[in-house]
């Protein structure tokens, strides 16, 4: 498996520009000036006694009267009466559910600390994805709404609701419409809410509105089958996934839930059992799940439906009037190849195409239809529920809003005027109507446009219901009193409404008894209480219904065609697509520090959004990596910097977006631009796709806080991976016997545990959840774009993200024949997350001069923080690049007040981790503070400890199962089967540090014409 | 201070009994035997009922005082149930009154038994009512006993030390004065002269010559200079070691509660109010409804008491809280560990079996909590190295085989054999 393959992370490595080889010399960015005090006026400049004097004295007046400083008393405050339940100082866990997966809060003295899946759901079984973990941040943001508002003002409960019913009841007898915009809403309580809403007053209307539309999809299966869902795909069936631009691991529909069905065919036991699914991708810019496929085809935005004709063409056996080649080989090539395989799989195959264009859609129902997916691999019986929303509708609303036929509209998490294609246009229809209520959490661009602003509760403080998925539903529980003077949308429109029922908890409870608890077989009070402790009650599936797609293609195939010619950008001109990331999202997240400092997947770009360029397109357009451009498209303009994007379809751009927000708090707002305005209305649904002309700006580079290369090897070999082919051919060339090595360092006991850890890289899809979930479990300080421009980021784990080059056949060896050639497109990309290796022989431990760094019994690398002096010795010398250094005192430190630092925020921290302080180094703990508690756990039960009772905070949120953490001393722990596999190897084995975490070669699926 | 506030609540009492004696003897008319009556009461009536104020039952003093009807009374007492059953319009008002509590029978109780009860209910309720008068005067005087505060101690002494710094000026300014003056005395040279003379041979020669040696002897000097350094260092030495070390630190608690009483002479078990310390890593003051499972009934009157009623909101007379009154009670808290260490009760508690007075000292003969042990590392470590684990009966240690390797060659399995000393098992 060991091959000579090179592997960079950055441009700038595989060019080796002097930039990049002078920044690797060092371990940190900015070196202490040693070399310059030495050398120059330093030492040999002359310090006039007196002013030595006056120096020493000021410093020992100085450091005795900051030492005069009486001990601080330290009051301690008991509940008046306590909960029965509370236990100070042990965590309490609470059942709840957010983006419809069934979630646990953990709660430590009344306040939720972190997000952990709940091993019973449906989707993630135990698998969060990186914004929910960081959806606890939210509850605590100091920059939500703090009580309602009245034109701009503060004001009080009873008089908004006086002045809205007023207000709507004089709009009720002047007939005039209602809207209720929100984000697609799937709460069946809700939705009763709503319904009685509509009741009390009948002119009001429900609009689902997605700031990233769904909107194709669900017209096509209405087109197709006569059902306007969204299906519940099923990758855990697929054994050859065909994509077109959809990045389904990382932000299309449910990519937490679809990480887990992906990687359930691609972990250890799918390798072993050879039933490793084949997944081949077309795309334009390079997406999470584009670099995860086997083998990813860069197509023009213009020409993903062209693709999508000739593969209907190629499977069907016919001809569609006006197909013809791409006139790209390899993609040509591809597609054909692509069909045959595909034929063969029939009914283990999956198309999927994230084209929002209800046309695209149809055809590839039309496919996968041929295909025989449908029952098997797609599930339209069962659908998804977590987009509703149709394009029309807003539209429409736009339209009756600039007739002056709305009284009143109401916004729930929605936020058109910002993401709303013709944002201004939005606006100023919105100054038409008489009422506009926000509902939203912030004062955000959309709630700024209204007169009344009741902001509802964050989902940790409310009751409430989900139903992402047909037939199961999830119970949002209230884990925390109000934080501030907030108040459940729903139960404003209760009030509103002069329900019966006078709050939303009753309402919640009345739907659940009435409708729900019986689907799960339960009833009353024992009932209610089951819910509440599982989280959820799913309903056996529905059985597969024959479907019969038989309708005309060749319109269809028309409909594409032109638009695809329509795209297909002129001399001077790009393609444009914006997208949706996999840290921000849509835009929803944007006031989120940890999500905005997770660097992003692909690019690895933090706190900024781009333009990704091809980096031979960018040469034939003589731009330069950090150039700032001008974009126009849609009569709307940006500027944004550039960012070389290896395997990016020449003759593209992509932008991201969910940045600019201008109203999003003091962590999101003027980070980065906005991309919406490029959204265009195209034959009924919003698209992400224009041509764009580019204009190339004066004026200094912009230097993006970019991680991709900050943690260098310089070239060593850490990656191994092979495909599946000779992996399963293997045994027949074994390698020779095992080299002896000997050793400097005595071996430690490992009397009870040796902890260590199992990565499988063919499971990981580089999501960057466990990122995240390590920040909140480690209390893991934000440190803003400057910092990380200055390589100061402080993740414990890192999602190292490595290009390497296929091409055809070829493994690139030598650096000159690197830079022979001429096109970046086709490079795979193998994702590594790094963290502390625990290595039994440690090079940290050695060079510390002050023994902060040691060895347990137990096989963890440990830091004692109160010992360490900042030497960073350590850093220098740690191979892997895990040790993080702070620089400021990131917890007390006005400048950094803008992230976590500030009163209400810190109540996030974890109280069992220290806060670290300035001149410390910190790196991966393994959470030990989560192994003594499952031990001390053990213990006070008194029972051996069992392999699973101490999950650590990154294998427990990995939705891909990649990680597993255990003892290697028991042999039929976990982790002692996963690193008995034959793909395990150890990162820099060859230095004989002997590390502790133990990775699984990547496998890929390549056929041998491919690889 | 403290002695000073229990004196006063001695003399108090003392004033309450002469003056309940003397009450007795002007109101020794009724037709039970009170002495009997007070028994029969302390060991029947007490539980519920209080005679000043409404418990579980309403108050006995004036209840039974306006009661008229002794007839009614007597059988009320024996069976409640009984009149209540015979729908008994008074027994059922009472009965609403006490939302439907049922009150126990007495039928072991004779009419005379009763009769007896009453008696003295109605003599004690006099009594307490004449008292008042007394104890209104005690109050003020407990009120007035304010002894000076302790900044108020601090002011006087730095006007004393002021005041020293001021005479010891002074008093060099009028020396200085003095020798300025004689100066200027204009007095002929020779006289000088003899005057230095004289006090040239006033001055004690010898002694100061022995000095003079001493001093140029350089092996002594230097063994003095060696043994000011040595004691210096080691003073400072010791100094700095126990820097934040706050051994003995024992602050003024907001309430003037007792470990002696509790836990010492009342044998009230540690885990009753600080079961945290079972549990999990805090040992916890206790909460208040915790206080409150006793206070609701125990020494009710007592001013420390009342100030846990105040925290609640809670009103003794009406037994209602009032949760927009409660304030929570800001206890100062004696053991202070660093944030860097991680301690967890019940590791030592629950599984090591260790008892508490092992760190928190003779907790149970403390009138006040002071800090016992030191709360350093090195404490910590030498207990680690020194207390075998209690790992008998644990099946979490049966599957440890170096455990059982040490137990066959004798060895004491400590907390730092299993690893107890290392940094990350504190530190994270």
């Amino acid at each position: 498996m060991e091959s000579n393959k090179k592997y960079w992370k950055g441009l700038e490595e595989l060019n080796k520009t002097p930039e990049f080889v002078e920044l690797n010399k060092h371990e940190f960015a900015e070196p202490i000036p040693i070399e310059e005090v030495l050398s120059g006026t330093g030492l040999m400049g002359k310090t006039p006694r007196r002013n030595f004097l006056k120096t020493v004295g000021f410093g020992i007046g100085a450091v005795t009267l900051a030492a005069c400083q009486k001990t601080p008393v330290h009051k301690s405050i008991p509940y008046l009466i306590k909960p029965e339940e509370v236990t100070p100082g042990v965590a309490n866990y609470y059942v709840s559910s957010y983006d419809g997966q069934a979630i646990l809060v953990k709660t430590r003295e009344g306040r939720p600390i972190k997000i952990e899946g709940n091993p019973g759901d449906v989707l993630g079984q135990g698998g969060v994805s990186a914004q929910v973990q960081a959806s606890v941040l939210d509850l605590y943001d100091t920059n939500r709404l703090k009580g309602p508002m009245q034109d701009g003002g503060d004001t009080a409960w009873s008089s908004l609701d006086s002045f809205v019913k007023a207000e709507l009841a004089a709009i009720k007898a002047s007939g005039k419409q209602i809207r209720l915009v929100t984000a697609s809403i799937n709460s069946p309580s809700t939705l009763g809410v709503i319904a009685a809403f509509a009741a009390q007053y009948p002119t009001a209307k429900h609009i689902n509105y997605d700031a990233v539309s769904y909107t194709g999809i669900i017209q096509a299966n209405q087109n197709s089958f006569g059902k306007a869902v969204v299906p519940h795909y099923r990758f855990d069936r697929a054994d050859l996934i065909v994509g077109f631009g959809c990045d389904f691991l990382g932000s299309w529909l449910s990519s937490a839930e679809y990480t887990r069905q992906y990687a359930s065919k691609r972990n250890e036991e799918a390798i072993e059992s050879k039933k490793m699914s084949r997944h081949v991708h077309f795309e334009s810019g390079m997406s999470l799940t584009g670099s995860n496929a086997d083998v990813r085809i860069p197509v023009k935005i213009s020409q993903q439906g062209l693709a999508l004709v000739n593969l209907y063409n190629e499977i069907s056996g016919t001809t569609l009037p006006g197909s013809k080649k791409l006139g790209n080989n390899v993609a040509d090539n591809a597609i054909t190849l692509v069909a045959k395989e595909l034929l063969a799989a029939k009914g283990r195959a999956l198309v999927v195409c994230g084209s929002n264009d209800v046309a695209t859609q149809v055809l590839v129902n039309a496919i996968n239809s041929l295909l025989g997916s449908y029952g098997t691999t797609i599930d339209l019986d069962n659908p998804s529920n977590k987009y509703k929303g149709n394009d029309a509708d807003i539209i429409a609303l736009v339209e009756e809003m600039k007739r002056g036929d709305v009284g009143a509209v109401m916004f729930l998490d929605a936020n058109p005027v910002y993401d709303f294609y013709q944002s201004s246009a939005f606006a100023d229809a919105l100054k038409k109507v008489r009422l506009k209520v926000s509902f939203n959490q912030y004062n955000d661009e959309t709630a700024a446009q209204c007169n009344i602003v009741a902001p509802n509760h964050n989902y940790l403080e409310s009751w409430g219901d989900e139903n992402v998925l047909e037939g199961y539903y999830t119970i949002i529980q209230p884990t925390i009193n109000p934080v501030y003077d907030t108040r459940k949308a729903e139960q404003s429109l209760l009030i509103w409404s002069d329900n019966a029922v006078k709050d939303y908890y009753t309402f919640v409870r009345n739907t659940w008894n009435t409708s729900l608890l019986p689907k799960g077989g339960l009833a009353g009070q024992g009932g209610w209480e089951t819910l509440l402790q599982n989280g959820f009650i799913k309903v056996a599936d529905k059985p597969a219904t024959p479907v019969a797609f038989n309708r005309d293609i060749n319109g269809v195939a028309q409909t594409i065609l032109s638009q695809g010619a329509k795209l297909a950008a002129g001399e001077g001109k790009l393609e444009l697509q914006v997208y949706e990331n996999n840290t921000i999202g849509n835009g929803k997240y944007a006031n989120n520090p940890w999500l905005q400092e997770l660097p992003e997947a692909i690019s690895k770009v933090t706190w900024d959004n781009f333009v990704a360029i091809s980096p031979k397109t960018a040469e034939d357009l003589k731009l330069e990596e950090g150039d700032l451009i001008k974009i126009t498209a849609n009569n709307y303009s940006t500027e944004l910097p550039v960012l070389l994007q290896p395997g990016q379809a020449q003759g593209t751009i992509s932008i991201a977006v969910g940045y600019g927000r201008t109203k999003a708090g003091k962590v999101g707002d003027m980070v980065g631009k906005n991309a919406y305005p490029f959204v265009s209305l195209t034959n009924g649904s919003f698209q992400g796709n224009a041509v764009a002309s580019i204009e190339k700006l004066g004026g200094d580079k912009i230097i993006l806080a970019q991680t991709q290369t900050h943690h260098s090897y310089e070239g060593r070999d850490v990656i191994r991976e092979t495909t599946l082919q000779e992996y399963l051919k293997r045994g027949e060339d074994k390698e020779s016997e095992k080299k002896e090595t000997y050793d400097l360092w005595n071996d430690y006991d490992r009397p009870q545990y040796d902890w260590v850890m199992a990565i499988d890289l063919n499971a990981c899809t580089g999501c960057g959840a466990c990122v995240v979930a390590c920040n909140a479990e480690n209390n893991i300080p934000v440190v803003g774009r400057d910092e990380v421009r200055r390589r100061r980021e402080m993740h414990w784990i890192r999602i190292d993200r490595y290009y390497s080059f296929d091409e055809k056949g070829k493994t690139v060896t030598e650096e000159k024949e690197i830079n022979k050639l001429e096109d970046l497109d086709h490079v795979s990309v193998t994702y590594q997350p790094m963290l502390c290796q625990h290595c039994d022989h440690a090079p940290c431990e050695t060079v510390c001069p002050v023994l902060a760094t040691t060895h347990s019994s137990e096989g963890l690398n440990q830091m004692t923080y109160n010992r360490c002096v900042g030497t960073r010795y350590c850093a220098n010398n740690c191979p892997y690049k895990v040790r993080r250094f702070n620089w400021f005192n990131y917890w007390n430190d006005s400048r950094f007040e803008n992230y976590i630092q500030n009163d209400y925020t810190e109540l996030v921290l974890n109280p069992d981790v220290t806060t670290r302080f300035r001149g410390v180094m910190e790196k991966c703990s393994m959470c030990v503070q989560r192994i003594q508690a499952g031990k001390l756990n053990a213990k006070l039960q008194k029972r051996p400890l069992v392999d699973g009772d101490i999950k650590v905070a990154c294998q427990q949120t990995c939705p891909a199962n990649a990680i597993i953490f255990g003892n290697k001393l028991d042999p039929n722990s976990q982790v002692s089967k996963a690193l008995k596999s034959e793909r395990t190897y150890y990162v820099l084995e060859e230095l004989n540090v002997k590390p502790g975490i133990g990775y699984q070669t990547k496998v890929r699926n390549r056929l041998p014409t491919e690889a | 201070m403290r002695n000073i506030s229990l004196l006063l609540k001695q003399f108090s009492r003392s004033v309450l009994l002469v003056a309940g004696i003397t009450a007795m003897g002007f109101t020794a008319r009724a037709q039970g035997d009170a002495a009997k009556g007070e028994a029969l009461y302390k060991a029947k009536c007490t539980s519920c009922h209080k005679l000043d104020v409404r418990m579980t039952g309403p108050a006995l003093g004036p209840t039974i005082t306006s009661e008229t009807d002794d007839k009614w009374l007597t059988k009320w007492i024996q069976n409640n149930q009984a009149l209540i059953a015979a729908k008994d319009p008074k027994a059922l008002k009472i009965y609403n009154e006490y939302n439907q509590a049922g009150m126990n029978v007495f039928t072991e109780l004779s009419d005379g038994d009763v009769a007896n009860i009453i008696t003295y209910v109605r003599d004690e309720y006099k009594k307490m009512q004449a008292a008042p008068a007394a104890g209104a005067g005690v109050a003020g005087a407990a009120a007035a006993d304010n002894s000076p505060s302790e900044s108020m101690i601090f002011g006087l002494l730095g006007v004393i030390v002021v005041a020293i710094i001021v005479i010891l000026v002074l008093s060099r300014a009028i020396g200085t004065l003095e020798r300025v003056l004689l100066k200027r005395k204009e007095l002929p040279a020779d006289e000088q002269e003899a005057l230095a003379a004289e006090e040239a041979d006033a001055a004690p020669v010898d002694r100061l010559a022995t000095v003079k040696k001493l001093a140029k002897n350089k092996k002594l000097v230097f063994f003095f200079i060696l043994a000011g350094t040595i004691a210096f260092a080691s003073w400072s030495w010791v100094g700095m070691w126990n820097t934040n070390v706050h051994q003995g630190y024992q602050p003024v608690q907001p309430i003037k509660y007792s470990h002696e009483l509790h836990a010492g002479v009342m044998k009230i078990n540690c885990q009753y109010c600080h079961s945290s310390a079972y549990k999990g890593k805090n040992a916890t003051i206790p909460s208040l409804n915790v206080c409150m499972n006793c206070h609701k009934v125990v020494k009710t009157e007592s001013p420390e008491i009342h100030k846990i009623y105040d925290a609640l909101g809670y009103d003794p007379g009406t037994q209602k809280y009032d949760t927009t009154k409660a304030r929570p009670i800001q206890w100062v808290r004696i053991h202070n560990l660093p944030d860097f260490a991680y301690f967890n009760h019940s590791q030592h508690v629950k599984i090591a079996g260790i008892e508490c007075q092992k760190c928190h000292g003779p907790i149970q003969t403390m009138k006040e909590v002071y800090q016992y042990s030191p709360l350093t590392m090195k404490w910590c470590i030498q207990c680690h190295k020194r207390t075998e684990t209690g790992f008998k009966g644990n099946a979490y240690y049966d599957k440890m085989t170096e455990v059982h390797e040490a137990l066959k060659r004798g060895e004491k399995v400590t907390a730092a054999a299993l690893g107890g000393l290392e940094c990350g098992k504190c530190h994270y």
